[in-house]
């Protein structure tokens, strides 16, 4: 039984490996970026142009980190294909993800065109349980823990930042200010992890004759 | 049965343990291989903290047990080398486990 648990064990440690470069948590920072920022840039550039412009820059900054992952990342730690286990888990993930967004924007809907008398904060809060719902799903998917973490950054920041707006007066909702810091941790974690991984993976001892004499 | 038959076959079962697969190294080596569906020789130096040496000795080793398989491919210009277990290596793994659980069951605390 133990051995059970323990070869569990080695699946996730090769799972979660792949989030030890720190790549996803500069990504996430920068969805926090896009959030501090559209507010600031929406009274210049309206507010559709500000989210076009930011949340389109989303895929550009996905394509560079894949590039770093590709040419950085892969010599070093190589390629791994999962099991079936990791794959079924991962299109288990995917379909509850599915569920979940939709049922979200179909309540996201009815509460922005549906309820318009509302007060603020009654808009705020659903949406901040349902980014903690949709990270501690993928938290626990994916064995990824640091996603629990900032899901809790992400669900405090709209709510930290109407109390800053209503009882500080901080402009824009406070949104520069609370996704602003969310942005900064996240990226220190995602830099200092990338760095860690960097330096402990170096690549200067991958070319050793004994792999061309097994297979290549 | 007497004291010596039930000796003999306790020692029968831990004769019988799969040699291959019981050194340390092969074991975790096996252990990676068994979660996984497949990996390239880096994946495995890094996940196992081996040498190349090391790593590449232990796999021939495997190979010729018929417990690994190489797929040998191109990444871009380069060749590249991805090693899976093979059926029979996953067989010989479960059973090894299955022993291995007899033997230390058996064991008084």
């Amino acid at each position: 039984m133990s051995q059970n648990i323990s070869l569990k064990d080695v699946e996730r440690k090769v799972f979660t490996s792949a989030f030890e470069d720190g790549l996803w948590d500069i990504f996430i920072a920068f969805v926090f970026l896009a959030w501090a920022l559209a507010p600031v840039l929406s009274p210049t550039l309206g507010d559709f142009w500000s989210s076009a412009v930011l949340f389109g820059s989303w895929p550009f900054v996905f394509l560079a980190l894949w590039l770093v992952r590709r040419y950085v990342v892969t010599p070093r730690v190589g390629t791994v294909q999962f099991g079936s286990w990791r794959k079924t888990r991962l299109i288990r993930f995917n379909l509850v993800m599915l569920v979940f967004l939709s049922f979200s924007a179909i309540l996201g809907m009815v509460l922005a065109f549906g309820t318009p008398a509302l007060p603020d904060w009654m808009h705020a809060a659903p949406f901040s349980l349902m980014v903690l719902i949709a990270f501690s799903v993928a938290g626990y998917f994916l064995d990824f823990t640091r996603l629990y973490f900032y899901g809790v950054l992400f669900a405090l920041s709209p709510l930290v930042g109407r109390w800053l707006y209503i009882y500080r007066g901080i402009p824009h909702s406070g949104y520069p200010v609370t996704f602003g810091i969310s942005a900064t941790i996240a990226i220190l974690v995602g830099l200092a992890k990338f760095i860690g991984f960097v330096g402990a993976h170096p690549l200067d001892a991958q070319e050793a004759p004994s792999q061309g004499a097994y297979g290549d | 049965m007497t004291e010596r038959q039930i000796e003999q076959a306790e020692i029968g079962v831990l004769a019988d343990i799969d040699q291959v697969i019981h050194a340390p190294t092969r074991l975790t080596v096996l252990a990676y291989l068994f979660v996984i569906e497949s990996a390239d020789f880096v994946f495995l130096k890094n996940m196992t903290g081996l040498t190349w040496g090391n790593l590449s000795s232990h796999l021939s080793k495997l190979e010729d047990a018929g417990y690994v398989a190489t797929e040998k491919g191109f990444k871009g210009k380069k060749p590249h080398t991805m090693i899976r277990l093979t059926d029979r290596g996953r067989t010989a793994f479960r059973e090894y486990k299955q022993k291995m659980l007899q033997v230390l069951d058996d064991l008084p605390d």
